[in-house]
C-alpha cells in the first residue's frame, strides 16, 4: 500500500484539516454542517462525473429519497439514528439502481437527457404523494435522535457543535471509502470506461455492469447526505427533489473539479458560501454565479482544485506536488 | 364541437409555440453538437424586449421584428466572445456556461425590469375571438398558428434549398467535410447559433401577449424545449415540428382527462421515446 | 454581513473582541426579517423587505435604545431559509422574526424559532399556520382560506343573485385544497351549483386546456383558486379565450396590487378579486402608511410591503408594551391584543395566534375610470369572516 491509498494519505489530510478548520473560520457551526452535507453529495456525484464520466441530472431524487425515507421511518416507526441512516443509504442505492438501470443505455446527451426526466418525474411523485410527503408544505417535525452505540447514549446531538462533528465523521468514513473505491481495481476500470469505453468493453469487461454498480454507490451515499441534511434542519423540504437541487450538486460538483475527491468539498463549500455571503449584499447576486460557472469553465478548466494544484506547481513544494498531481493523473 | 376535438384545436396552437421554442435548440445541437442551457433565457430576453419596444413604440407589429432580431445580434455577439471557445469541450462544461449565461440573462431581466412581471395586449386588430361551434378562439392565438406556419416555411426552405441550409446540413453530419470545403465553419457556426437563438426569442416575443412574462420561466421554456427536441429527434427539423405539435396536443387534451398528470407524461413520454427509439422519432442514428 | 465574518474569525483571536459582541446582543432589539429577496419569488421578498425595514426606521425606540433590522435571504428555498434562521437563533440570540411568505418557508421556521422559544409573525397563506401546525411562537397575520372565501363568494352572490353555476380552477396541493373544500361549504349553504372543477399541478403554466373545460361547462361564474403567477396566467388566458363576455370570473386569493401592475388594466376591468389589503382603504394607519411609502419609495404600497410593514410594528408594539424582551411576556401582550392596522381595527385572538382583520373584494375599473397609475380597483365589499372559536384546528397552544 503506497501513500496515497493509504487511509492517511493524499487528500485525505487536506480533508480532515479542512473539517477541523471549517467550524473556527467560519461564521456558524450550521452552515459548516450544510457545506459538509452537500460536500457529501457533491463527492457522490464526482464519483458518476468524475470517475466514470457520467453527468446525472438525477441526484436530487436521491438527496430527497434520502431525506424522505429517513424522515419518515423516524415519524412513523420510531428509527434511531443509525438505522434511519442506513435506510436512507439503503433507499438511495435502491433508487439509483432503478434510474442507473434504464439511465446507463443510453450515453451523452441522451443520457443527460433521461436523468433529467427521471428527475421531472420524481419531482412530480414528491408532491402528488402529499399525505406521505407532505407536499409542497414539506415534512415538519424530523427528528433528530440521540447517537447510541451498543445501547449507551453517546451525545444527544441537539447542539450544532455535536451534530456537526458527527456529520464530520461519516463524511470522514465515506471519504476515505470513496478514495478506497476510486483505487481499487474497480475504480481503476472506471476510469478505464470513462477514457474509452469502446476499449474497455473489448477488453471485456461489463461496462455497463460497472456503471450501474458506480451509480449504486453514487445514490447511497447521496441518499445519506439527504438525511443528514432532513435532520440538520428537522424538516424536508419539496425543493430537496427538485431539478435546482440536481443542477447546483452538478455545478458544485464541477467548480470543485472533478479529478479529486477533495474538489467536492472545495466546490460545496464555495457555492453555499457564495450563497450565504452574496445574498446578504446583493439580491441579484446570482448573476455573479453565473459569472463564476463561465469564468471557471474558460479558466480553470480543473476546478478550483486544478486551479490550487496549478499554483503550488509553481512553488517548489516538491513533496505535496507529486503527491497530489498523482491523483489527477489517475 | 366535442370538447376533446377542440382541445386538439388548442394543442396545435400551444404546439406551434413550442415548435418555435425547440427548433433552434435542435439545430445547434445538430450542427454545433452544442447543448444550449441558455435557451430559455434567449426566449426570456425576447419578451421582455418586445415589452419594452411596445411600451416605446405602441406598435406590437414593430416589436415583433425589432426583437427577435436584437436577440439573434446578441446571440452572435455571444457566440464570437465565449460560446465558439466551449464548442471542443465536454457536453459538462457547455452545460455549466451556458447555465451561468442564463443566470446572468435572468438576473438582468430582473434588475431591468424588476421581479413584477408584465404583460403585452394583442394588437388591437387581434384581440377577438372567433367563435368555433360552441367555442370561443382567441384571434390572437389563430394569428400565431399561421405565423409560426409561415416561419416554420421559411425555416424549412432555409434548410432544404439553400446552399446554407446545405453546409447546415452537411455541417450536422461531419464538420471537417465542410471546412476542407473551403467554407468557413466559424461563419457559419455563428450564423446558425445566432439564428437558433433568434427564434428562441421570436418564440418569447409570439407567446408574450398569452402567457405573460415572468422572470423565472426561462428553465421551464427549456424543460418544453428539452422534451419536444429530444422526442422529435436531435437536430431533426421536421422532429421538432412534430414533437412541438405533438407535446401541444397531449399538454391539451390531458388538461380534460387526467390535468395532474399533464406534465408527469410529457416527461415519462421523453425517457420512453430516448429508451425505445433513442434518436426519436426523425432523428438519424 | 461581511461583518458577520469578520467578527467571528476576530472572535477566534481576541478575547476583548468577544465580550464586545456579547455586549452588542444586549443593546437592542434587532427584528430579523426573512425575506425570498433572491430566487423565484423576488416579487414578494423586495416589497416585504421595503416594508419590515420601513416600520424598524420610523420606529424611534424601544425601550430606550434604537431598533435594528436584520434581513435573512431565502434564496427562494426553505431549506436554506430554516438554515440561516437556525444561524440567527445560534448565533445572535435572534428572538423576534417576521416575513416567510412562502407556506413552506413559514411553517418550518415557525417551528424553528417556536423550539428556542421566540417570536414570529408571518402573512404566509398555509392554514396549518393557525390550524394544526400551530404553536406558541407563531402568529399569522393574513386572513385564512375560510375568510377568503366567505369573503368573496358571498358578496358576489349579493350582487348578482342570479349567478348560481359556479365552476372552480384549483391548484392540486394543500392551499388550493383547503380554498375548494371551503368554497363548496358555502355553494352548498346559498344553493350555488357547482357545475364543475379543473384540477391543475404545481408546476402549471398553460391555462388554455382549463379555460376551454370552464368554457364547455357554462359558467355563470370562473371561481379562480390559484395564486401569483399561476392565477395571472390563468386570469390572461381566461380573458384571451373571451371569457368576460361570457361569465363573471373571480380571483379569490390575489396578490392585491402587484397582481394588477403584471396584468395591467385591459385585464384587470370587470373582474373581480379577493384581497388581504388594499391602499384605498381609509383607515388612520393605512393613510399614515401609504403617505410614508410614497415619501420613502415613491411607490403605492402593495400587500408584501403592507403586510411585512404591520407585523414588524406589532412585534415592535408589542415589545415596548411589554416592557422587556422576553419573548414570552411579548407572546402574552400579543395574545388578545386589538390594534389599529391597516384595515382598521384588528385583534389577535388568543386560542390560535390568528389576526382577526378585514378581507377585500375588489373590483377592476376600466382604465378611463382610474384616477391615477395604481388606481386598478374599487373595494366592493369587506368583512371578516373566521372558523368559529369551538371549531378550531389548533390545539398545540
Amino acid at each position: 500500500m503506497n501513500k496515497k491509498t493509504s487511509i492517511f494519505g493524499g487528500v485525505t489530510i487536506i480533508a480532515l484539516a479542512l473539517m477541523v478548520l471549517m467550524p473556527i473560520l467560519l461564521p456558524s457551526v450550521t452552515l459548516a454542517t450544510e457545506i459538509l452535507i452537500f460536500a457529501l453529495a457533491a463527492l457522490a456525484c464526482n464519483l458518476l462525473l468524475g470517475y466514470t464520466g457520467l453527468l446525472s441530472f438525477g441526484q436530487g431524487i436521491f438527496f430527497g429519497g434520502g431525506a424522505y425515507s429517513a424522515s419518515l421511518v423516524m415519524l412513523h416507526l420510531n428509527f434511531g439514528l443509525i438505522s434511519a441512516l442506513i435506510t436512507a443509504i439503503l433507499v438511495g442505492a435502491l433508487l439509483a439502481l432503478i434510474v442507473g438501470a434504464l439511465a446507463i443505455r443510453r450515453t451523452g446527451i441522451y443520457f443527460v437527457m433521461l436523468t433529467l426526466s427521471f428527475s421531472q418525474m420524481a419531482y412530480f411523485l414528491a408532491y402528488t404523494f402529499s399525505d406521505w410527503t407532505g407536499g409542497d408544505n414539506g415534512l415538519l417535525d424530523v427528528p433528530r435522535p440521540a447517537l447510541t452505540l451498543f445501547g449507551m447514549t453517546i451525545s444527544d446531538l441537539q447542539s450544532s457543535e455535536a451534530f456537526y462533528i458527527f456529520v464530520a465523521a461519516v463524511f470522514a468514513i465515506v471519504f476515505v471509502f470513496s478514495r478506497r473505491v476510486i483505487h481499487s481495481p474497480f475504480g481503476t476500470t472506471l476510469v478505464a470506461i470513462r477514457e474509452n469505453e469502446g476499449r474497455s468493453s473489448a477488453v471485456g469487461f461489463s461496462t455497463n455492469h460497472f456503471k450501474l454498480v458506480a451509480f449504486v454507490i453514487s445514490g447511497a451515499i447521496t441518499g445519506l447526505a439527504g438525511a443528514l441534511y432532513a435532520m440538520l434542519l428537522n424538516f424536508a423540504p419539496l425543493s430537496n427533489v427538485e431539478l435546482l437541487m440536481s443542477e447546483n450538486i452538478l455545478i458544485m460538483t464541477i467548480i470543485g473539479g472533478t479529478s479529486s475527491l477533495i474538489g467536492s468539498i472545495l466546490g460545496a463549500g464555495s457555492i453555499v458560501l457564495m450563497g450565504d455571503l452574496l445574498s446578504s449584499i446583493w439580491p441579484r447576486w446570482m448573476m455573479i454565479l453565473g459569472a463564476v460557472l463561465i469564468a471557471v469553465v474558460l479558466f480553470l478548466p480543473g476546478g478550483l482544485w486544478g486551479g490550487i494544484l496549478s499554483l503550488t506547481s509553481k512553488f517548489p513544494w516538491k513533496k505535496v506536488k507529486t503527491n497530489v498531481t498523482s491523483e489527477v493523473t489517475k | 364541437m366535442n370538447l376533446y376535438l377542440f382541445q386538439v384545436v388548442n394543442g396545435i396552437g400551444l404546439g406551434m409555440i413550442y415548435f418555435l421554442i425547440s427548433v433552434g435548440l435542435s439545430i445547434i445541437f445538430g450542427l454545433l453538437n452544442f447543448v444550449n442551457f441558455a435557451h430559455g433565457a434567449f426566449y426570456l430576453l425576447g419578451a421582455y424586449l418586445s415589452y419594452t419596444a411596445v411600451s416605446i413604440t405602441g406598435n406590437y407589429w414593430l416589436a415583433l421584428i425589432i426583437a427577435p432580431l436584437c436577440i439573434a445580434f446578441f446571440a452572435w455577439v455571444c457566440e464570437r466572445t465565449l460560446i465558439k471557445r466551449v464548442y471542443h469541450l465536454p457536453h459538462m462544461y457547455q452545460i455549466l456556461v451556458t447555465l451561468g449565461v442564463a443566470l446572468i440573462i435572468q438576473e438582468l431581466c430582473i434588475s431591468i425590469w424588476g421581479p413584477i412581471g408584465k404583460s403585452i395586449s394583442p394588437p388591437d386588430s387581434l384581440k377577438g375571438v372567433i367563435a368555433i361551434g360552441e367555442f370561443y378562439y382567441p384571434q390572437y392565438r389563430l394569428f400565431v398558428i399561421a405565423f409560426a406556419a409561415v416561419v416554420a416555411l421559411l425555416v424549412w426552405y432555409l434548410l432544404d434549398k439553400t446552399k446554407f441550409g446545405a453546409l447546415v446540413r452537411a455541417g450536422s453530419e461531419d464538420a471537417e467535410t465542410v471546412s476542407l470545403l473551403g467554407t468557413h465553419t466559424h461563419r457559419l457556426f455563428s450564423i446558425t447559433f445566432a439564428l437558433g437563438v433568434g427564434l428562441a426569442g421570436l418564440a418569447g416575443v409570439l407567446a408574450a401577449p398569452i402567457k405573460g412574462i415572468h422572470p423565472f420561466v426561462g428553465p421551464e421554456v427549456l424543460g418544453i424545449a428539452f422534451v419536444v427536441v429530444v422526442i422529435g429527434g436531435m437536430g431533426s427539423f421536421t422532429g421538432a415540428l412534430v414533437g412541438g405539435l405533438l407535446v401541444g396536443i397531449v399538454q391539451s387534451v390531458m388538461s380534460t382527462l387526467w390535468p395532474q398528470g399533464a406534465s408527469l407524461m410529457i416527461y415519462a413520454a421523453m425517457a420512453l421515446v430516448i429508451l425505445v427509439r433513442p434518436y426519436g422519432l426523425f432523428g438519424r442514428a | 454581513m461581511i461583518k458577520k465574518y469578520l467578527k467571528n474569525t476576530a472572535l477566534v483571536f481576541s478575547i476583548a473582541a468577544a465580550s464586545c459582541v456579547v455586549m452588542a446582543q444586549e443593546e437592542a432589539v434587532t427584528i430579523y426579517g426573512v425575506k425570498s429577496l433572491s430566487g423565484s419569488f423576488a416579487s414578494y421578498g423586495k416589497y416585504a423587505d421595503m416594508g419590515s425595514k420601513l416600520a424598524v426606521e420610523q420606529y424611534g425606540q424601544v425601550l430606550g435604545k434604537t431598533p435594528s433590522y436584520m434581513s435573512i435571504d431565502t434564496e427562494g428555498n426553505a431549506g436554506k431559509a430554516l438554515r440561516k434562521v437556525q444561524e440567527a437563533i445560534n448565533q445572535n440570540s435572534a428572538k423576534f422574526f417576521n416575513g416567510g411568505t412562502l407556506s413552506s418557508t413559514s411553517l418550518a421556521i415557525g417551528k424553528e424559532i417556536n423550539k428556542s422559544g421566540g417570536v414570529f409573525i408571518t402573512p404566509a397563506g398555509a392554514d396549518e399556520l393557525t390550524g394544526v401546525d400551530c404553536n406558541t411562537s407563531t402568529f399569522r397575520w393574513s386572513v385564512p382560506t375560510y375568510g377568503a372565501i366567505r369573503e368573496t363568494v358571498v358578496p358576489l352572490l349579493k350582487e348578482h343573485p342570479e349567478k348560481k353555476r359556479w365552476y372552480t380552477i384549483t391548484p392540486q396541493y394543500v392551499f388550493g385544497e383547503a380554498l375548494l373544500s371551503n368554497a363548496k361549504a358555502v355553494f352548498d349553504e346559498l344553493g350555488i351549483e357547482h357545475v364543475g372543477n379543473s384540477y391543475h399541478s404545481l408546476q402549471e403554466q398553460e391555462f388554455s386546456g382549463y379555460v376551454t373545460n370552464a368554457m364547455a361547462a357554462k359558467p355563470d361564474v370562473l371561481l379562480l383558486l390559484n395564486f401569483g403567477s399561476q392565477s395571472s396566467n390563468a386570469l390572461r388566458q381566461a380573458i384571451n379565450f373571451g371569457l368576460k363576455n361570457q361569465m363573471t370570473i373571480l380571483v379569490t386569493w390575489s396578490s392585491g396590487l402587484e397582481q394588477f401592475q403584471e396584468l395591467g388594466a385591459d385585464i384587470t376591468e370587470n373582474v373581480y378579486f379577493g384581497a388581504q389589503y388594499w391602499h384605498t382603504v381609509d383607515t388612520p394607519l393605512n393613510n399614515k402608511l401609504v403617505k410614508e411609502v410614497k415619501d420613502t419609495y415613491g411607490i403605492t404600497p402593495n400587500y408584501p410591503l403592507a403586510a411585512d410593514y404591520i407585523s414588524t410594528k406589532l412585534l415592535l408594539d408589542a415589545i415596548v408594551e411589554a416592557g422587556t424582551t422576553t419573548p414570552s411576556d411579548v407572546i402574552k401582550v400579543l395574545e388578545g391584543k386589538s390594534y389599529e392596522g391597516p384595515t382598521g381595527t384588528e385583534i389577535v385572538r388568543a386560542a390560535d395566534h390568528q389576526v382577526l382583520k378585514n378581507y377585500y373584494l375588489l373590483k377592476g375599473k376600466s382604465p378611463s375610470e382610474m384616477k391615477n397609475a395604481d388606481d386598478f380597483a374599487e373595494i366592493v365589499s369587506y368583512g371578516k369572516s373566521f372558523p368559529d372559536e369551538s371549531s378550531l384546528e389548533c390545539k398545540g397552544m
